[in-house]
């Protein structure tokens, strides 16, 4: 990422250890769009979304000691964000029933090709149930496989695959009928 | 997307393309340093171990005095024993000393009072 500031990729752990803000800030800058774009789908909301990924980040600045490393950190932000997000939604269950326009509107940066139909598979996806969603966009946002997945999640591995399964299986028999609609 | 059956690498495709990060803008890393510089939030590592020092130091003092009250109660309360046994025992030896009087009174009158055995006879 660009914005990492004047700090090397490799030092901005260790110095925002130290306690130096700006390094903190960096990180900050270089793990926003993950922990912002997983809290968008989640909860279908950019004011719910943009206040969680602060939350996180808070604790984040709170527990940083407990950070060993990057790849750890990454773990760390992808872990805290998706619980929090499923927390949020099951005391909240407005995010749920949501029409949940806003995520599909929330179009990402590459997206391409056929906008409408994209559109509307954020839509399905912000459908889906907590668990699966969060699932389904470790897997596909994240591109993350289904072991790191359930390691994330703390989710037995069978569970996050028949959430894989079926979750497909929705997608794929609600999008033809949108595709129709769509045309 | 015409065809009725979208095949599995096809929606997963669609899938990752439709689902590509959002970045919430420029300004959100120092809406979160606003934040932390607004809330009490320690800074990461010195006031971590600068709050676990203290409440290390604040648990060895408390565990410190609760052992020295512990201590003396324990002596005290050894002490009492000690007294009380002592006295029960001065008690003991009264009751004792005061039967055994009785007991050598008795058979020294009893002897007094008997006749002599040859004067019947």
């Amino acid at each position: 990422m660009s914005g990492d500031g004047e700090c090397p990729r490799g030092d901005l752990l260790t110095q925002a250890l130290a306690g130096e803000r700006a390094a903190f800030a960096a990180l900050v800058r270089r793990h926003q769009r993950v922990v912002y774009s997983l809290a968008l789908r989640m909860l279908a909301d950019r004011h719910a979304a943009e206040d969680l990924a602060q939350e996180v980040f808070l604790q984040l600045y709170r527990h940083l000691s407990a950070v060993s490393s990057e790849a750890h950190l990454a773990f760390w932000l992808r872990k805290v964000t998706m619980h929090r997000a499923i927390d949020r939604l099951r005391r909240t269950p407005r995010y749920e029933s949501a029409t949940l326009e806003e995520a599909a509107e929330a179009a990402s940066e590459t997206a391409q090709a056929d906008p409408l139909l994209e559109r509307r598979l954020r839509g399905l996806v912000a459908e889906l149930p907590p668990a699966a969603r969060a699932v389904v966009l470790l897997r596909y946002q994240e591109d993350l496989d289904p072991v790191e997945i359930a390691r994330t999640l703390k989710m037995p591995l069978n569970t996050v695959k028949s959430h894989l399964k079926r979750s497909l299986a929705q997608l794929r028999e609600r999008l033809p009928k949108t595709a129709d609609a769509l045309t | 997307m015409s065809e009725d059956l979208e095949p599995q690498e096809d929606l997963e495709r669609r899938l990752r393309s439709a689902l590509g990060a959002v970045d919430p803008g420029e300004g959100f890393a120092p809406r979160v340093m606003a934040r932390i510089a607004a809330e009490p939030v320690p800074p990461p590592r010195a006031a971590r171990a600068g709050a676990v020092v203290s409440w290390l130091a604040f648990g060895l003092a408390a565990s410190g005095v609760l052992a020295v009250l512990l201590a003396h109660e324990w002596q005290v309360r050894r002490l009492e024993q000690g007294r009380e046994a002592r006295r029960q025992l001065i008690e003991a030896l009264k009751v004792t000393d005061e039967k055994l009087n009785l007991a050598y009174r008795v058979v020294n009158t009893r002897e007094g009072a008997a006749p002599p055995e040859h004067s019947g006879a």
